[in-house]
C-alpha cells in the first residue's frame, strides 16, 4: 500500500454560536494515500469545506486525530488573485509569506509561468486576462510552495461550465504529472467521477460518511473529459446521486 | 488592448468622433456658464439690478484681490489658512489611519470604541470650538484642532469599515500560507483598502476646510475665514466675496490634485 498522506479518524467539529452549539462534523474518518484524488462530495452546507479547512490546520478539530503527511496547498473558491498584484507578485505571495522569495523559488516559479502559458503574462494585472488563466495563476501561485497534498475546495464552481471543464481537466493534468495528492471538494457529482479515484460521500449536517466509492473507469485517454465517456460513469453518477438523497 | 490608430473600421471612426464631440460640449458648456454667471453679475450690478454694496461685482472682487495682493497680506491670509488646513487633514488622515488599524486588530477595542465613537461622530464638532480655545490660547492650535476635530472621526468609522469589509476568502488564503496577522495587514488589508483610504482622504480635505474656516470664524488673526469674518463686519461684502471666490479655487485645486494622485497609486484599475 502507499504511503498515507491524510489520515483522518473519528473527526468532529462543533460550531458555537451564542445561540448555541452546531455539530458540522460527526466521526469523519478516511485516509487518502500518495498519489490518490480522493472527491469529497456532499449536500450544500453539509461542511466539506470544513473538513477542509480542518485538515489545512486553520481549525481544530472539537474531537478526533488529524494526520497530515507532508506540506499542504489549498485552492479556494475563486481565484482570489490581488488586483492591485501583477500576475509575478500574485504567483510569489506564498513565498513572500514564508519569507521564502530567492532566486531558486523565483526560477521555479517561472518555469511554472512558463509551462502553464502565463510567462508573457507576468507583468498583467489580473482584470486583464481571462477567467482560466486565472485559475492557472492561482494554481501556480499553490504550486509555488511545492505542497504534497493539494486541498481544492470548490475551485472551479466559480467559472462557467465551458471553461470548468477545460480548467478541472488541465488542473488534474498537471496534478497528476507532478505526482500530487488531492482532495478535492465539490458539490459536482459528474466533476468528482471523472477526477478523482475515490469519492467520500458525506451526508446532511452533521456530516458522516455515508460511504465510500472506487472509481475506475474504463476509457482510453485518461483524462476527466476523456473519462466521462466511460460506460461506468452512468452507474457511478446514480449511485452517488441516489445516496446524496436530495429533495427541493 | 486594441489597436486604436490602424484599421480602424468607419463605424469606430464615426463612434470616438460622436464621443469626443460630446465632451467637448459638455466642456465648452461648463465654461459658458461660469463666464455667463460673472458676466450677468457684473452687468446686474452695473445696471444696478442688485446693490453691488451687498452683493459685490466681480469687478470690484478684482480690484480688492490686486489691492490686497500689493501689499502682500492677502498671500499670508490664503497661506495661514492653507497651512493650518493641510496640517489639519494631514493629522486626521494619520491619527485617523493609525486609530482604524488598532481598531481592526483588536475586535475588543472595537467593541468597547463603538459606542464612544456613534457618541463623538453625531456630536457637532462645532460645540467644541470654545474648549479648544480655552485651552490652546487663540493662536493657530485650536483652530487646527478644530479642522482635527471634524474629519478625525469620520475617517475612523469609514476605514474601520472597509477594513472589515475585505474578503473573508482573501484572508483565509494568506492564512494557509501561514501568514501572521502583521502580514494579513501589510498584504491584504491595506493594499486592498486603498481605494477606502483614497475616497476617506477626499471626505477628510473638505472637511478640514469646513473644520479651519469655522475655526478662524472663532478665533483667528488671520486667515480667509478671517478675512470673510472681518469683511461681514465691516460691511465690506468685496472682501468677502473675493474670499469666498480664493478659497473655492483652493478648495478645487486640492480636490484635483487628490484625483491625480489617486490615479497614480490606483494604476491596476
Amino acid at each position: 500500500m502507499d504511503k498515507v498522506m491524510v489520515e483522518l479518524k473519528n473527526v468532529s467539529l462543533n460550531y458555537h454560536t451564542v445561540n448555541g452549539e452546531t455539530e458540522a462534523i460527526k466521526n469523519v474518518s478516511f485516509n487518502v494515500h500518495e498519489g490518490e484524488f480522493v472527491g469529497v462530495i456532499g449536500p450544500s452546507g453539509c461542511g466539506k469545506s470544513t473538513l477542509l479547512s480542518i485538515i489545512a490546520g486553520l481549525l481544530k478539530p472539537s474531537g478526533g486525530s488529524v494526520k497530515v503527511n507532508g506540506e499542504v496547498g489549498y485552492m479556494l473558491q475563486r481565484d482570489h488573485l490581488f488586483e492591485w498584484r501583477n500576475i509575478m507578485q500574485n504567483v510569489l505571495l506564498g513565498l513572500e509569506i514564508q519569507n521564502a522569495v530567492n532566486d531558486d523559488s523565483i526560477r521555479h516559479v517561472e518555469g511554472l509561468l512558463d509551462r502553464y502559458g502565463l510567462a508573457e503574462f507576468k507583468y498583467h494585472y489580473p482584470n486583464q486576462i481571462s477567467g482560466g488563466m486565472r485559475q492557472r495563476a492561482a494554481l501556480i501561485r499553490t504550486l509555488a510552495l511545492n505542497p504534497d497534498i493539494m486541498l481544492l475546495d470548490e475551485a472551479f464552481s466559480a467559472l462557467d461550465y465551458q471553461t470548468r471543464l477545460a480548467i478541472s481537466d488541465e488542473v488534474w493534468s498537471i496534478l497528476k504529472n507532478v505526482k500530487k495528492t488531492a482532495i478535492i471538494v465539490t458539490h459536482d457529482i459528474s466533476e468528482a467521477i471523472a477526477m478523482c479515484d475515490r469519492i467520500v460521500v458525506l451526508s446532511n449536517r452533521p456530516a458522516v460518511v455515508k460511504s465510500i466509492h472506487e472509481i475506475h473507469l474504463t476509457c482510453d485517454t485518461p483524462s476527466p473529459i476523456g473519462c466521462r465517456k466511460a460506460p461506468e460513469f452512468r452507474e457511478y453518477f446514480n449511485e452517488i446521486w441516489k445516496e446524496l438523497d436530495v429533495h427541493v | 488592448m486594441y489597436d486604436t490608430t490602424s484599421n480602424m473600421s468607419k463605424e469606430h471612426m464615426e463612434f470616438l468622433k460622436k464621443v469626443k464631440r460630446k465632451e467637448i460640449a459638455i466642456r465648452t458648456t461648463q465654461v459658458i456658464i461660469l463666464i455667463a454667471f460673472f458676466a450677468l453679475w457684473e452687468i446686474a450690478g452695473r445696471l444696478k439690478l442688485i446693490d453691488p454694496f451687498l452683493f459685490s461685482q466681480p469687478s470690484r472682487m478684482l480690484k480688492t484681490i490686486i489691492n490686497l495682493s500689493k501689499d502682500g497680506s492677502l498671500f499670508t491670509h490664503i497661506w495661514v489658512t492653507l497651512s493650518e488646513t493641510l496640517i489639519g487633514f494631514a493629522l486626521g488622515t494619520i491619527i485617523g489611519i493609525a486609530i482604524a488599524i488598532m481598531l481592526w486588530w483588536s475586535s475588543f477595542a472595537s467593541k468597547v470604541a463603538e459606542p464612544y465613537l456613534i457618541v463623538l461622530n453625531s456630536l457637532p464638532k462645532i460645540a467644541l470650538g470654545p474648549i479648544f480655545i480655552v485651552w490652546m490660547g487663540n493662536g493657530e492650535a485650536p483652530i487646527i484642532t478644530m479642522g482635527l476635530a471634524i474629519s478625525l472621526i469620520v475617517t475612523i468609522i469609514s476605514l474601520e469599515t472597509g477594513f472589515m469589509q475585505v474578503d473573508e476568502d482573501k484572508i483565509k488564503l494568506l492564512k494557509t500560507f501561514g501568514a501572521t496577522k502583521y502580514q494579513i495587514l501589510t498584504k491584504c488589508i491595506l493594499p486592498a483598502s486603498i481605494p477606502t483610504i483614497m475616497s476617506a482622504i477626499k471626505i477628510n480635505m473638505g472637511l478640514s476646510w469646513v473644520g479651519v474656516i469655522t475655526g478662524e470664524f472663532l478665533v483667528s488673526k488671520a486667515g480667509l475665514g478671517y478675512l470673510i469674518v472681518y469683511g461681514g463686519q465691516i460691511f465690506k461684502l468685496d472682501i468677502v466675496m473675493s474670499s469666498v471666490l480664493i478659497l473655492s479655487v483652493l478648495a478645487a485645486l486640492m480636490y484635483v490634485l487628490l484625483v491625480y494622485i489617486e490615479k497614480k497609486i490606483i494604476k491596476w484599475q
